[in-house]
């Protein structure tokens, strides 16, 4: 999360432009006069200025000389956003010492991108020469795995300020895009033989956080779809590009299931306090120990989906055999969050899902901010 | 956009001297009626941010408004030409829009434009002139570039130019069926 100050003398898009960063996981100052903004610019030192040219009383153009002619700001990175959108005005920003240039009107998506690659140039946050996976998975339905991947990779993505990407594996239709109201273009059984980072790229959907999402397809294709070859190539792109790979591992001992566990760093096996998600739960890991799979760093999440809970923690551990890490209790906010197409751990909302998230994604950032 | 509504579009208009980046109102018609209205010889700008023409990036002045003789207006950069052109159709089609595409270079004062006109029957340049509605023939996917300094240019998806300003008009009839 970076402190951004945008400087508009336009309130209206002053305001826009504000809410598209706040969903970009940003905390931002809202200026609408250029010579106050100036001042507090030199005042409180931003991780980065969003910046208008066309102000009454000092330009854009300005602002930015006098920042660079500021010793204690000229590492400061400027984003100018103007009307003004010809290739003399970009050429004049960089000249006045910005270090990139937006045309208005601007997407949320084209601010973010430009924004977070701004960050990450000047060294703001540090980029991890490999990235971390990290898989959710569960055979019994309804437990609420989707619900805890969608947020999990919202949360890493607000936490770290670096790249994520959510890859749905689900052959049974796309519930990602659902819970984030996104419209995917394409999907992973539309992907070429020949796959690239490139050619990925183009087929991921960005939600407004920043976030990142492979989607499945939106109907029902076969259970063993993706390949398992499809599955590790895709993994092994997005471990290069990205810091955090989160995966929503399909429901179905399938080639793509077997990928997703085994690439996975760290694993996340979601259950509910019910008998029948608990023995499946039990068949599950023998399962996967009788097919001689290695699990890396495996935690079970035990999540309570509906307002009955039918068997208290103990009982749910004694069956698994294994302590239980991160509890959450039922969110009567979820079913709001759905419909609203908005993750909960973007959201400001302290009930138990969000609240638990967030701290199992600032302990893995945390975690790898420290080895990186 | 309902009937008689009106909405402030951003634009970028040449003089002589001067290139001036602003907001204009307009209604259905677009700024190509703002221009042709004969009842009024000046356009009126908001937000006019004024650079001088050999140094367009530098904003010398700045005011909340601004009027302009319709007369000194050499062209109007758009980036989207429904800004400049009635959004109604007529069987489908804009009476603007319709016709053959042919490529079109021209000079007024200080620049030289290149794009197309789009022309429904004989193409000449004198037709085209004459023909066509209003005081500003339409040049689209238009770049105008400054004649003493052609790496200084401006594109846009509309460029309205002042016919009295035309100097050399010239059409490409080879690139046309």
């Amino acid at each position: 999360m970076a402190r951004i100050y945008v400087i508009d003398d336009d309130e209206q898009l002053l305001r826009m432009v504000g809410l598209m960063l706040e969903r970009g996981g940003h905390t931002v100052t809202l200026i609408s006069n250029p010579v106050d903004g100036l001042e507090q610019v030199r005042t409180d030192k931003p991780d980065l200025l969003v910046l208008d040219v066309m102000m009454p009383n000092l330009s854009g153009h300005d602002i930015s000389r006098e920042i660079r002619g500021n010793k204690h700001l000229e590492d400061l990175p400027i984003l100018v956003l103007t009307a003004r959108s010809q290739e003399i005005d970009r050429t004049t920003a960089l000249k006045s010492g910005a270090d990139d240039y937006l045309s208005k009107p601007v997407t949320s998506q084209e601010l973010i991108e430009r924004v977070d690659g701004l960050l990450a140039k000047k060294g703001g946050q540090k980029k991890q020469e490999e990235g971390v996976v990290v898989t959710l998975f569960g055979f019994r339905g309804g437990t609420g795995r989707t619900t805890l991947a969608v947020n999990l990779a919202a949360a890493l993505r607000r936490v770290s300020q670096q790249e994520v990407c959510l890859v749905d594996l689900s052959p049974t239709g796309s519930q990602t895009v659902m819970h984030m109201r996104l419209q995917a273009r394409s999907s992973w059984t539309e992907l070429p033989d020949n796959l690239d980072w490139t050619a990925l790229k183009e087929r991921l959907v960005i939600h407004p956080s920043g976030l990142r999402v492979l989607a499945a397809p939106a109907k029902p294709v076969s259970p063993m779809l993706p390949s398992e070859e499809n599955t590790r190539t895709i993994l092994d792109i997005l471990r290069h590009q990205m810091a955090f790979t989160v995966i929503d591992a399909p429901n179905v001992f399938s080639p793509a299931f077997v990928t997703a566990v085994s690439a996975a760093d760290m694993t996340l096996h979601v259950v509910t306090p019910e008998v029948v998600s608990v023995q499946t739960a039990v068949q599950l890991n023998r399962l996967i120990t009788k097919a001689g799979i290695t699990v890396k760093r495996k935690s079970h999440i035990l999540n309570q989906p509906t307002p009955e809970s039918q068997l208290p923690q103990a009982a749910v551990e004694r069956g698994l055999n294994t302590k239980v890490s991160f509890l959450i209790g039922y969110d009567t906010n979820q079913s709001r969050a759905m419909s609203q197409g908005v993750p909960l751990t973007l959201t400001s909302a302290k009930s138990p899902l969000p609240t638990v998230i967030k701290r199992m994604a600032e302990a893995i950032w945390q975690r790898v901010a420290t080895q990186g | 956009m309902s009937i008689g509504a009106r909405n402030l579009i951003n634009l970028d208009l040449f003089t002589d001297a001067y290139r001036v980046t602003g907001r204009a109102l307009v209604g259905t018609g677009g700024i190509h009626a703002e221009l042709g209205n004969p009842n009024s010889k000046f356009l009126e700008l908001q937000d006019a941010y004024i650079s001088r023409i050999h140094e367009p990036g530098i904003i010398i002045a700045n005011y909340k408004l601004a009027s302009f003789r319709k007369d000194n207006i050499n062209f109007i950069v758009l980036n989207d030409r429904r800004d400049g052109i009635p959004v109604g159709t007529q069987h489908g089609r804009s009476v603007f829009t319709r016709g053959r595409h042919i490529p079109a270079f021209l000079t007024v004062p200080s620049f030289e434009i290149q794009g197309e006109v789009i022309h429904e029957g004989k193409p000449s340049a004198r037709e085209i002139l004459v023909q066509s509605m209003g005081r500003f023939q339409l040049i689209f996917d238009a770049k105008a570039s400054a004649s003493s300094a052609p790496e200084i240019s401006y594109s846009g998806d509309l460029i309205l130019v002042q016919k009295e300003r035309i100097g050399i008009f010239c059409l490409d009839l080879s690139q046309t069926p």
